[in-house]
């Protein structure tokens, strides 16, 4: 349910003002906090939301990003664990014990999760 | 002022007079053939296991193949006379560093003798510890040491040594087996062979790693051997000063290390019949880098000092896209230790680079525009952001499916949303950062240096493997090779040497300034950081990833500027040359390796591998031959450049 309600959220903020947000950092140095607490403040009225204050929609917003990065982690869990309790070997990479995803220097690096190790 | 040839160069930088009257036979014999038939030199002559020999004047290290004894009267003896004074100490070897080379080779020698390994924080703090990638090696039956050589080399733009590069490629893989014996776990594929990946550069899968910890897992196992070795004493905490050296007729020999114990304030001697010198890079001459905060350059600096001879500096590896925190909304509260690389896989996925005016710059480059080789990516950002006197470039990514955003780069969107960005939405500020130095002392084929009794192993070497760059995954190769194979002559240089206790008093000891007070010693280390600061904004801004003479002579003059201003400073709130502490000598260890880089990059007329000067922006034949610095002239020298105990009265 709350994962439903994350997702509900940022295709709000998806759907109602993406373009909003992006003039501001096109043009200038990336978003301050006032910057993106004023766009958000537009898009929650927009969107007919109760007003809410700075704090929580900014809260709302990291949540959103935050919610699906956890979402992220639980099927990879669950990919890893239903097999019946062993260690799987990577679909992807033919690999036992080693990194679950893609191979990580498809590339040219050595990249897990976006951050790269060596080059 | 170092006397610096760029091997080979029509043109040297130095004469006779700058080598120490007293020094190097070798140095003065080099000198008479400069002008003359240096350009003639070949790449054979010059060859790493001939040329130091050969210029320096060192004696080829002739060893048999003597059995193992373990004579543990011997050790025991060594072992209690170091705990009877405590401020000196008499080992058989001593290892700076404890990293994968320090350790392997500790691991090796300590079935001989006794062994300090002296690391400057905790054991696992090294660049060891943060190569997440992996370690390559021909382990495949259709792989072979000639292609992990050919790719090596043109990896290293033909600066390589060849001999090097054969005796890397050709042991590397029984190295991996010992470390596997060790308890090193490395990843296998469902056959329950290895699983070896490909990265850039390689045409083989050929990289062993475990899981995505490569370093860590080798650091690990390694560390647990080494705390189970009863001739292995890790002093942790304790920081390398100076080695300890002196003139044996033509020879400079070395019998040890001063230290400084951070916790306790106190300073150690260590008198050891052989040393090796395993301790790392030298990223933070640069502000922003991958290194942990140990990597200060303090084995080159030393070795510098010390009259080791020092090669290839300007070839300094950066990474094109480090997270930026000077564009983060939230910045970090404190300064990151080491910089988050964002992947090119961002790049792969389609990201765009953009300048602060939002202008989409790669296409003016390259028509690979964002997908061109690292290099040329990395050299396009220093342009843009030094022809705009900017601090970061942006790379977006935000154009693509939030979710697949999400799915690949998680590690990235969650960093970034600490710092109050999305990167779903919002571009991503990245700026090069340094990651590996490819120089360093240098070293034969055992690992031998021109000083005698001194050995080096790992990044701090400079072993002709990596030529002009480093091929990916080669750096703990290295490591293991070159530190197991300076094992057998330590042990018959160990076994010819006598132990002469008095010899410890042959130096003046540093000095803890315990006079100075706290209220200098606090302006002392505030000055210090900010002149560390400069040092570093300087480096970036001078000494790049885009070169020219002029902006490397304006940071040759500005470094010397300030490197005297801080000296200044600091003898005039009272400081004294053999005083120490931690910060003081970790500032005249980066001034020495920033200096090392500057006068390379400025003797290097031609542009390759990772040097790239606008004023000879192409490769030039007659120049591929190594750079090499000799040791400094005692005319002009600054604090940086001596060794603590030969500071002038």
């Amino acid at each position: 349910m709350a994962s439903n309600l994350g997702r509900l959220f940022s295709s709000i903020f998806n759907l109602s003002a993406p373009k909003l947000v992006l003039p501001c950092i096109r043009s200038e140095p990336p978003l301050t906090r006032s910057s993106i607490n004023s766009a958000s403040r537009l898009v929650s009225s927009s969107a007919q939301k109760p007003q809410s204050d700075q704090e929580n929609i900014n809260k709302e917003q990291r949540e959103a990003v935050e919610r699906d990065l956890e979402n992220k982690n639980e099927d990879d869990l669950e990919e890893e664990e239903g097999g019946g309790g062993g260690i799987q070997a990577n679909e992807e990479t033919g690999e036992v014990g080693g990194p679950r995803g893609p191979e990580p220097t498809r590339y040219g690096d050595w990249e897990r999760n976006g951050r790269c190790y060596d080059f | 002022m170092t006397t610096c040839i760029p091997a080979g160069g029509g043109k040297l930088h130095y004469q006779v007079t700058d080598c120490k009257g007293h020094g190097l036979q070798g140095c003065r014999k080099t000198s008479s053939v400069s002008g003359v038939t240096f350009n003639r030199c070949s790449q054979k002559e010059l060859s790493w296991s001939s040329g130091v020999s050969k210029f320096l004047n060192i004696q080829r290290c002739n060893f048999s193949q003597s059995p193992i004894s373990e004579n543990w009267r011997i050790i025991r003896t060594v072992t209690s006379s170091c705990l009877r004074d405590g401020s000196t100490k008499f080992f058989d070897f001593a290892v700076i560093g404890s990293g994968v080379a320090g350790l392997r080779y500790a691991l090796e020698v300590a079935k001989h003798g006794s062994v300090a390994v002296i690391t400057k924080a905790e054991p696992h703090e090294s660049n060891t510890n943060y190569a997440q990638g992996g370690v390559s090696a021909v382990l495949c039956p259709s792989d072979s040491v000639e292609s992990h050589m050919h790719d090596t080399i043109v990896a290293g733009a033909h600066l390589c040594d060849e001999e090097t590069v054969r005796v890397v490629c050709t042991e590397g893989p029984d190295r991996i087996k010992e470390l596997i014996a060790m308890g090193a776990s490395f990843d296998h594929g469902e056959d329950g062979n290895l699983h070896l990946a490909r990265e850039g550069g390689h045409s083989h899968r050929r990289i062993v790693h475990a899981a995505d910890m490569t370093g860590r897992e080798i650091e690990r196992a390694l560390l647990e051997a080494v705390d189970k070795d009863p001739n292995i004493f890790v002093f942790e905490h304790h920081f390398a000063i100076d080695l300890l050296t002196f003139q044996n007729g033509s020879d400079t020999v070395c019998l040890g290390v001063d230290t400084l114990n951070t916790e306790t304030f106190e300073v150690t001697r260590f008198n050891s019949k052989v040393t090796l010198l395993a301790s790392g890079g030298a990223g933070h001459i640069y502000p922003s880098t991958t290194n942990p905060p140990v990597a200060t350059g303090d084995g080159m600096a030393m070795a510098h000092r010390a009259e080791a001879v020092i090669s290839n500096m300007e070839f300094v590896q950066f990474h094109p896209t480090a997270l930026a925190d000077e564009g983060l909304p939230l910045k970090p509260t404190k300064t990151r230790e080491n910089a988050f690389l964002v992947t090119e896989a961002v790049r792969g996925d389609g990201g765009i680079l953009y300048n602060l005016a939002m202008e989409r710059f790669m296409p003016l480059y390259d028509e690979r525009a964002e997908l061109a080789p690292r290099d040329v990516v990395a050299r396009s950002i220093d342009d843009q952001l030094k022809k705009r006197n900017e601090k970061y470039v942006l790379l977006d990514i935000s154009h693509r499916p939030r979710e697949k955003i999400l799915l690949h780069f998680p590690s990235i969107a969650a960093e970034c949303l600490r710092h109050g960005l999305d990167i779903t939405r919002q571009p991503i500020p990245v700026v090069p950062a340094a990651h590996y130095m490819c120089g360093g002392v240098r070293a034969g084929l055992q690992g031998e240096t021109n000083v005698r009794g001194l050995y080096v192993a790992g990044e701090v070497a400079c072993t002709g493997l990596h030529g002009a760059n480093r091929l990916a995954s080669n750096s703990l190769l290295e490591a293991l090779v070159f530190a197991r194979r300076a094992v057998q002559p330590s042990i018959e240089h160990m076994k010819s040497s006598g132990i002469d206790f008095s010899a410890s008093n042959w130096w003046p000891r540093p000095v803890v300034p315990k006079s100075l007070g706290t209220n200098t010693m606090d302006k002392i280390l505030t000055f210090t950081r900010e002149v560390r600061k400069e040092l570093q904004a300087l480096m970036w801004r001078y000494v790049g990833i885009i070169r020219s003479t002029i902006r490397l002579k304006s940071a040759e003059r500005k470094i010397s500027e300030l490197e005297d201003k801080w000296e200044e400073y600091l003898f005039q709130q009272g400081w004294e040359p053999t005083m120490v502490g931690l910060e003081a000598c970790e500032m005249r260890n980066l001034f020495c390796c920033a200096k090392l880089v500057v006068s390379s990059a400025l003797a290097r007329h031609e542009s390759r591998g990772l040097h790239y000067t606008v004023d000879f922006p192409h490769l030039e034949e007659s120049m591929r031959l190594p750079t090499i610095i000799f040791p400094a002239s005692p005319v002009k020298s600054t604090w940086s450049s001596r060794q603590l105990h030969k500071q002038p009265i």
